[in-house]
């Protein structure tokens, strides 16, 4: 048997029957764009869309990565806020932290055998 | 059988990626039809999306000079591949007749590979914008970006919801057609049912964001950043992602149906009236009934009513409310079979 069905727990999957069907329409989507026109002039056009501004240098265009994630940490900031003043560098703080939370998981482990 | 199942595969692909093409785009073509008379205009025919598309095709592809060639003309490739994918995994309607799992590969792919390949058409989007060299398609994949680690968490929270409701029936609750076949409304009491229209409405939410609408759109939001990640795709590029669009869009409301509505009217007509060789027809044109419904409550209405919110607005909304909310259907869920509360 060449397809060999991939099995765990809860799922299941057959890859090389994706990777088949994969080909299949990537060839269809192929045919289609190669339907399209082809050819397109170079120059002015090619430039990339500013609104109509003259195009500052490459670096002044270039959106940083620190930046990659403003979204989603700018909407989360109070999370982020407490996380980085938890994480202070000093190893006191992270053995002090390690040391509260193995206490308190045996806390709920022997109130759990307790009851 | 080997031989018989690769036959079916790629002859089956090419079929449902005719029928996912066109259907995608009629759904587009209805959809602006709809807006455009609850904004008191004629809009554009039901046709238009097909003469888009051919507009576009016949339009110049610009490669813009900062790009990374094959990467931004390989995007909207995989972008429209891994939408008709989807499809091939999906069961709909009245294909349980003519498939063994309502899918033409339902056998061989559960719900798990469904929610993996629903990322790709987006992370080929975000590559694209990333290889315009533009800033505005930066910015935009960017936005892309976190839109969708926003989503996926609700959306994984429903799924698994359903999934453990199931697991008491046994079987591979993972399975597409285990879940069409068995709906949530069936074996749920009144927490459940309460639970699983709060489940519904969590993903009603969660659509317009995975299929980048309004007021989700953040990524491609024109009037703000020109299109964003599109920002520098033109001609038979920006035509792929049109139609990647429209696949996508129909696939994510078939999911919603079988999760949610995977009944068939078949049953229910068979009682007044013998359908004989038309139940396959029958239970499709239904299907694309539920389709259309889907779309019209979760995209066409609510971005004819709603404006675009701000990128720290939609992380907020999924990662906070709509989260909570699912979370909160869950719970009631597990309630329903712990304490069984039956109906009162």
């Amino acid at each position: 048997m060449i397809l060999m069905m991939l099995k765990t727990i809860g799922g299941f999957w057959d890859p090389l029957i994706l990777v088949l069907a994969a080909i299949v329409v990537a060839i269809i989507a192929y045919i289609i764009r190669a339907a399209g026109r082809r050819n397109h002039k170079t120059g002015e056009q090619a430039k990339p869309f500013f609104s109509g501004v003259a195009e500052p240098s490459k670096e002044a265009m270039h959106v940083r990565a620190s930046n990659l994630y403003w979204g989603f940490t700018e909407a989360l900031k109070g999370y982020y806020t407490s996380m980085k003043k938890m994480h202070s560098g000093m190893l006191n703080d992270y053995i002090g932290w390690f040391v509260g939370i193995a206490a308190l998981i045996f806390v709920v482990l022997f109130v759990m055998e307790v009851l | 059988m080997t031989g018989d199942l690769l036959i079916m595969t790629v002859f089956g692909s090419i079929g449902i990626a005719i029928f996912g093409l066109f259907f995608g785009l009629v759904y587009k073509g209805i959809d602006r039809k709809i807006v455009a008379h609850m904004q008191k205009r004629v809009g554009p025919p039901i046709r238009q999306p097909f003469l888009d598309v051919i507009k576009l095709m016949n339009k110049e592809t610009v490669l813009p000079e900062n790009a990374v060639g094959w990467m931004y003309s390989m995007a909207p490739l995989v972008c429209l591949a891994s939408s008709i994918i989807l499809l091939l995994y999906i069961p709909m309607g009245g294909l349980d007749q003519v498939f063994e799992n309502g899918a033409l590969l339902g056998g061989h792919g559960d719900i798990i590979l469904v929610l993996y390949l629903l990322i790709i058409p987006s992370l080929a989007m975000v590559a694209g914008g990333f290889a315009s060299g533009s800033p505005f398609a930066t910015v935009g994949a960017q936005r892309e970006m976190v839109t969708m680690m926003s989503y996926e968490f609700p959306l994984a929270v429903v799924i698994i919801a359903i999934v453990w409701k199931l697991s008491t029936a046994g079987g591979d609750v993972f399975s597409l057609s285990l879940i069409a076949g068995n709906p949530i409304w069936n074996s749920v009491g009144l927490l459940g049912l309460i639970g699983a229209f709060i489940l519904l409405l969590a993903l009603v939410i969660v659509t317009p964001g995975e299929v980048a609408k309004i007021p989700f759109d953040v990524a491609e939001a024109e009037t703000e950043i020109a299109h964003g990640l599109l920002a520098e795709y033109s001609g038979r590029n920006l035509a792929l992602f049109y139609l990647a669009d429209g696949v996508k869009t129909f696939a994510m409301a078939s999911l919603v149906i079988v999760l949610f509505f995977p009944y068939n009217i078949s049953p229910v007509l068979e009682q007044y009236v013998a359908l004989g060789d038309f139940t396959i027809l029958v239970d499709f044109l239904f299907f694309l009934l539920k389709v259309f419904l889907v779309l019209l409550f979760s995209v066409t209405l609510v971005r004819a009513g709603m404006a675009r919110l701000r990128i720290t607005q939609v992380v907020s909304v999924y990662w906070i409310t709509v989260t909570l909310i699912a979370l909160f259907g869950l719970v009631l869920l597990m309630w329903d079979n712990q304490f069984d509360v039956g109906w009162f």
